[in-house]
């Protein structure tokens, strides 16, 4: 069963594009947010939504909590759509938006009261959460303006999380957190995935989206560019290896899987291996190996692989594009790979 | 109406609710004390020529009478000034603000409609300004009692005048919330309501002191708040009526926009 269902789901903010306009300038009209995203996040999973600032991460998740108003399209979030019942699916999600404004004059204790008072559900994790992430009642006693960043996103994380709700939006929920933080905060999401909460996860953090989520979508420009498990993302992915030889080097030229073979001055050869590295292995045999690194292939890669086969556009590199930061997607056609 | 959103805003406001109170009680309790300690010397002045009568009907208010000194105490600076710390201030900010600090974000992630929101609001202010009016009430009876001018006054009219302030400063807070909903901003929020409420406030002053400028008071909303009238025995059901319209057109307004406005990510 889907927990989140985008079909077709669109933004675009603005006028319309006017048909006057000063020679050289680009015409003014709406600003594509998002284009005719359609996804299906599964319950119980952790899906990673990504893209660079400007990308349409934002837009999504504020028209899923009902924020804004698509302008074409629709989503369902368990069954319930996004625009006629909002206020039953904010019932059932916890939201923790990317740079979190709290209301400082209240202590940390009173704000999750107040906060789980309106959703309306028992907070019944908070005293869990507020354990694992180090939040002493000495301190949730003190008032939020005299918080460091790193409490008030763990504020934000108890806020967001301590109704159980089914489904937690979380935008970049590791701002702020200290490594050893982080590492608590994972620990709760794979409890969380545990339970068969969904969460659906933004962030610029790749390295974090790898470790945690199952599945990842990547949009650039308003678009789905990739939408994947993360696990066969990073299998397509091509490997690093570096290895030295005492002797002569091997003949690694067209060994299935390898590619872009070099040999540096110093002796070291370089390669990408892609898929079965048996037949690379078999190549080693009868050479006397002194060195060998095989580096798995990341996220940051796959996602960087994504970004960089797609042409640049001119309204990529533009103040005003660059100005819409999170917001909203430059206008133009998009050029990005079609979605798998 | 959600209750939890009231008892934080009736929290949130309670301490300055209390010293607006205690400002207002004495405010108006100073008022019959003018009257009773000058009133007759202001007349005799005035009967003499020497200050033109114009200039001693400020905003529909005098010292001459008990009436005029508690009209003249509502049309006041200080009154205004007091009551729009509430009607303007609390309600501009109510919405523009927590937008600009960013708190209407996790406000708008709970299951609370948009409308609900507002309507909560609006109750609070209007408990609020109910309750600054009420004191300004209990100051003026304290005032005229402590100077001996109770027997002036009918008690039973004051509820009326209440009800006079509550439309008036009612629809002024109407006019904030639906200024409020419709920005992402303070500012521009703020310096509407401001302009709207000085433009009004200035035609109905200048009207009252300026014979050839008074066809222009019934286009301010302060010419409806008619305390010397009230308290002398007569109602204008008109000024009632219309200044209840102002504040139905301004909550229609802000339900129309609050719902259907797209909240972009704060900057």
């Amino acid at each position: 069963m889907d927990a989140l269902v985008t079909s077709g789901l669109t933004k675009h903010y603005g006028h319309r594009e006017l048909p006057i306009h000063r020679p050289g300038q680009r015409p003014v009209g709406a600003v594509r947010a998002l284009e005719d995203l359609t996804i299906a996040v599964r319950e119980g999973e952790i899906f990673g939504f990504l893209g660079p600032n400007g990308a349409g991460k934002s837009t999504m998740i504020r028209l899923l909590l009902g924020y804004l108003h698509p302008t074409a399209g629709s989503a369902t979030v368990f069954g319930r759509d996004i625009v006629r019942d909002s206020v039953e699916i904010r019932r059932r999600v916890g939201y923790l938006p990317g740079g979190i404004a709290l209301y400082d004059s209240l202590s940390g204790e009173r704000l999750l009261d107040y906060l789980g008072g309106l959703t309306g559900r028992p907070s019944k994790r908070r005293a869990e959460l507020c354990d694992r992430l180090e939040l002493s009642t000495r301190t949730l006693r003190r008032t939020v303006r005299d918080y460091s960043r790193g409490m008030r996103q763990k504020i934000g994380i108890v806020q967001a999380l301590q109704h159980d709700p089914e489904l937690a939006i979380l935008d970049e929920p590791t701002e702020g957190l200290d490594p050893l933080m982080q590492r608590a905060f994972y620990g709760i999401l794979d409890d969380l995935r545990e339970a068969g909460r969904t969460i659906f996860f933004s962030s610029h953090v790749l390295s974090e989206v790898e470790r945690v989520c199952d599945r990842v979508a990547i949009v650039r420009r308003g678009r789905l560019v990739a939408l994947e498990d993360v696990a066969s993302l990073l299998e397509r992915r091509k490997r690093n290896v570096e290895l030295r030889v005492a002797e002569d080097p091997p003949r690694l030229d067209g060994i299935p899987g390898v590619s872009s073979v070099r040999v540096l001055p110093d002796g070291r050869i370089t390669c990408q291996l892609d898929g079965d590295v048996g037949p690379f292995l078999a190549a080693l045999a009868g050479h006397r190996v002194t060195d060998l690194t095989i580096e798995p292939a990341h996220l940051e890669e796959a996602f960087l692989e994504l970004y960089e086969d797609a042409e640049p556009e001119e309204d990529e590199t533009s103040p005003d594009a660059a100005a819409q930061a999170d917001a909203a997607a430059s206008p133009g056609p998009s050029t990005a790979r079609a979605p798998r | 109406m959600n209750g939890p959103l009231f008892l934080h805003t009736w929290r949130s406001q309670r301490s300055k609710l209390l010293v607006i109170c205690v400002a207002i009680a004495a405010w108006s309790a100073f008022l019959p004390v003018i009257y009773q300690s000058f009133g007759s010397q202001m007349k005799a002045l005035v009967d003499s020529g020497v200050i033109p009568k114009q200039l001693t009907n400020f905003g529909g208010g005098d010292v001459f009478s008990l009436g005029g000194a508690i009209a003249l105490g509502y049309a006041h600076p200080i009154s205004i000034i007091l009551i729009s710390i509430f009607a303007i201030g609390f309600t501009t900010s109510a919405i523009a603000g927590e937008r600009q600090r960013g708190t209407l974000e996790v406000l708008l992630a709970r299951p609370l409609a948009r409308s609900q929101v507002y309507v909560t609001l609006l109750a609070a202010v209007l408990v609020f300004i109910g309750l600054v009016l009420a004191a300004a009430s209990v100051g003026t009876l304290v005032g005229a009692t402590i100077v001996g001018v109770i027997g002036e006054l009918v008690v039973g009219r004051l509820p009326l005048l209440w009800l006079n302030g509550m439309l008036l400063w009612g629809a002024i807070a109407t006019i904030g919330l639906a200024a409020s909903v419709s920005f992402d901003r303070l500012t521009p929020a703020l310096g509407i309501t401001v302009a709207i409420v000085i433009v009004s406030y200035f035609l109905e002053i200048l009207g009252s002191l300026w014979p050839d400028a008074q066809g222009l008071q019934p286009y301010s909303i302060f010419h409806y708040l008619t305390a010397r009238d009230i308290l002398n025995g007569t109602l204008n059901l008109f000024g009632f009526g219309l200044l209840a319209a102002v504040g139905a057109i301004a909550i229609g307004i802000a339900l129309a926009v609050f719902p259907r406005r797209d909240l972009a990510a704060p900057s």
